[in-house]
C-alpha cells in the first residue's frame, strides 16, 4: 500500500497515453475484398436507420455486408479513407466541413453552404484529396432547426424565424456549446433574422436536456433537428427557416473511392434510395424507432419494401 | 499536438468567464462541496459503525449503489426529473443535481475505507485501552481514530481524485467547471481543445493524488517500518 510517490506518479504518467489512444481505437478490421462491405454511421437512431437502409440495399445488390458502430465521424473518417471501411451514412455539410478541417487545418473557415449542389461540389473536390467519394445526396435533410413551444408560438403568432425577429423580445436559447461563435447558430439568428439572443445555455444539439429546458420554459428557443419525431409530443414546434439560412445537411452515402471503382454497381444501389427518401420519410422512421420501439432493421426493411427498392 | 500547444498559448483561453482560471475555480468549488457533502454523510456513520463492529456489510453495500449507477445517467435523471435544473449559486445550472451525483459517487471509497480502517485497529490495543478504564468516546477519539486515520485519508484520496475528474460531467447539464472546455471541443469538432481540457484535468488530478499521498503519510501515527 505504501508505494513511494515517485513510482505512483510514474505509473500514472505511463497510463496517460492510454487515455488518448483509446479515442483512436477501433480502426482495425474489415477488408475491401470482393463483395464484402463495412458500413458505418454515427451512433444515434437516424444514423442507425440509415446504415440499415444501406446494408439492405447493398445485400439486395449481392454484397456481403457488415455494419460497424464506430460512433463519431473523427473515429471512422480515417478507416474510410484507408478502405478499412467502405461506406458511411453521412450528412452533406457536416462531412464537407470535417474534410475541410482535415485537409486545410482545424481552423479552416467553413466551406459548406445552404446550396446542396455547391456543397456537394466542394465535398467531391475535398474527397479526391483523401480518397473518398460522395454519391447522390437524398432530398431528405437533417438540418439544424430552431423550435419554440406551441404555446409561445400561438401567443405571439410565430410561424417563421422572421416572425420571432419581428417580435423584438430578448430570447434565451438552448443549443450546442459552440453556438455563440457559429454563423449557423447565435450569430446567424442575430444577423440574418434580427433575433436578440440574451443567453445561450450549452445543453447540446437536439438533446433531451435542450428539449426539456425548452418545454419547461427555462429557455424560449431550442436548437433541434428537422427530423426529430418527438417534438410534437413534447408540445414543441419548429420555426421555419424562411430565409434558407441553414447549411444543406442532406443525407448522403460517402464511400471509399478505390472500392467504388472496383464495385460501380454499389453506387446504383445506394443512389436508388437517394432519389426517393424525403425528410418526412426519415422523421416517420425515427418515430417508429424512438416512440414505437421498433428495431431499426425492421423499420428499414419495411420502408424499402414499401418503396419497391428490395 | 501542435493544435494543443497553440490552444494553451492562446491568451483568449486564459481570461474572462470561460477562461481557464475561472473554470478552475468553479471546478475546485464543485469538487470541494461534493466531497464535503459526502464526508458529512459518510464519515460519522462509518466511524461509529466501525467502532461498534457492526452493520458494515449493509453500510458498504448501500454506499456501493453510488458505484453501480452510471454517473452520467444519474445526473441526467436528476437534472431532468427529481431535482430539476435550477441555478444554484456558484454551482451553476442544475447545481443541486450535479452536487448530489458527485457526492453519491464519492461515498463508496470514503465509507469503505473508513469502516475497514476502524475495524482493522488491533483488538489487543482496544482491549488494553478499555482495561485502562477509557470511556468509549475517548477510546474512539484517542485510540481508534488516530490508528485508522491513514485508511480514512486513503479513502478521501480516492474520493477526491475521482470526484475531481468526474466533475467534468457538470458541463453536460450546462454547469460550470473544466468540463466546459472538453464539451466545447467535442461540439466544435476540435480534438486539440478536448485534449487540452483533458490535460488540465489530468495533471491536476495527479497533483491532488500526490498531495494526498503525502498527507496520508503525515497522519500515520506509527513509524513506517512497524507496519
Amino acid at each position: 500500500m505504501n508505494q513511494p510517490p515517485a513510482r505512483r506518479i510514474l505509473v500514472a504518467l505511463m497510463a496517460l497515453p492510454l487515455l488518448f489512444t483509446a479515442a483512436c481505437g477501433g480502426g482495425s478490421g474489415g477488408s475491401g475484398e470482393a463483395g464484402h462491405v463495412v458500413i458505418v454511421g454515427q451512433e444515434f437512431t437516424e444514423a442507425n436507420i440509415m446504415t440499415q437502409l444501406y446494408k439492405q440495399l447493398l445485400e439486395h445488390a449481392g454484397f456481403q455486408t457488415e455494419v460497424k458502430n464506430l460512433g463519431a465521424r473523427d473515429v471512422y473518417l480515417h478507416p474510410l479513407e484507408k478502405d478499412q471501411v467502405q461506406v458511411s451514412a453521412d450528412y452533406l455539410s457536416s462531412m464537407t466541413d470535417a474534410l475541410n478541417k482535415e485537409v486545410h487545418g482545424e481552423n479552416a473557415p467553413s466551406v459548406a453552404s445552404p446550396d446542396t449542389q455547391a456543397t456537394l461540389a466542394k465535398l467531391k473536390q475535398l474527397g479526391q484529396k483523401v480518397g473518398i467519394t460522395p454519391l447522390q445526396p437524398a432530398k431528405a435533410e437533417d438540418a439544424n432547426a430552431y423550435a419554440v413551444t406551441k404555446q409561445f408560438a400561438a401567443k405571439n403568432h410565430l410561424v417563421t424565424l422572421s416572425d420571432l425577429g419581428k417580435l423584438g423580445q430578448p430570447i434565451s436559447l438552448a443549443a450546442n456549446s459552440d453556438c455563440p461563435e457559429r454563423t449557423d447558430c447565435k450569430l446567424g439568428l442575430e444577423k440574418v433574422y434580427g433575433i436578440k439572443i440574451s443567453k445561450v445555455e450549452p445543453l447540446g444539439f437536439d438533446s433531451p436536456e435542450t428539449k426539456s429546458a425548452l418545454a419547461k420554459g427555462e429557455v424560449q428557443l431550442g436548437q433541434v433537428a428537422t427530423t426529430d419525431a418527438t417534438l410534437n409530443g413534447l408540445g414543441l414546434v419548429i420555426l421555419t427557416d424562411d430565409k434558407n439560412w441553414q447549411n444543406a445537411e442532406n443525407l448522403v452515402p460517402v464511400v471509399n473511392s478505390k472500392w467504388l471503382k472496383a464495385h460501380p454497381k454499389a453506387a446504383d444501389a445506394l443512389n436508388k434510395l437517394s432519389g426517393v427518401l424525403t425528410t418526412d420519410d426519415l422523421k416517420a422512421m425515427n418515430a417508429k424507432v424512438d416512440a414505437e420501439r421498433m428495431q431499426e432493421s425492421d423499420v428499414a426493411e419495411q420502408y424499402l419494401k414499401q418503396k419497391g427498392l428490395i | 499536438m501542435n493544435g494543443v500547444l497553440s490552444w494553451f498559448t492562446d491568451p483568449a483561453h486564459w481570461r474572462g468567464a470561460s477562461g481557464v482560471p475561472t473554470l478552475l475555480l468553479q471546478h475546485s468549488l464543485l469538487t470541494a462541496a461534493a466531497l464535503l457533502l459526502a464526508v458529512l454523510l459518510g464519515l460519522p456513520t462509518a466511524v461509529w459503525l466501525g467502532h461498534r463492529h457492526r452493520g458494515g456489510t449493509a453500510l458498504v453495500n448501500f454506499a456501493n449503489v453510488g458505484r453501480a449507477v452510471p454517473v452520467i445517467a444519474l445526473l441526467s435523471l436528476l437534472a431532468l426529473g427529481f431535482v430539476g435544473s435550477a441555478d444554484l449559486g456558484p454551482f451553476g445550472r442544475a447545481g443541486m443535481a450535479t452536487l448530489i451525483t458527485l457526492a453519491l459517487f464519492a461515498l463508496p471509497p470514503i465509507v469503505t475505507s473508513t469502516y475497514v480502517g476502524m475495524t482493522g485497529v488491533d483488538p489487543e490495543i482496544v482491549e488494553a485501552a478499555r482495561g485502562m478504564g477509557m470511556s468509549e468516546l475517548r477510546l474512539l477519539r484517542d485510540v481508534e481514530l488516530p490508528l485508522a486515520l491513514p485508511m480514512v485519508v486513503s479513502g478521501l484520496r480516492l474520493a477526491l481524485v475521482q470526484v475531481w475528474a468526474t466533475a467534468t460531467i457538470a458541463a453536460i447539464v450546462a454547469g460550470p467547471g473544466l468540463g466546459r472546455i472538453i464539451t466545447h471541443g467535442y461540439d466544435s469538432d476540435s480534438p486539440s481543445e478536448v485534449i487540452a481540457g483533458s490535460i488540465i484535468v489530468a495533471v491536476i488530478a495527479l497533483l491532488l493524488e500526490l498531495g494526498m499521498v503525502l498527507l496520508q503519510r503525515a497522519v500515520d501515527p506509527l513509524p513506517a517500518h512497524s507496519r
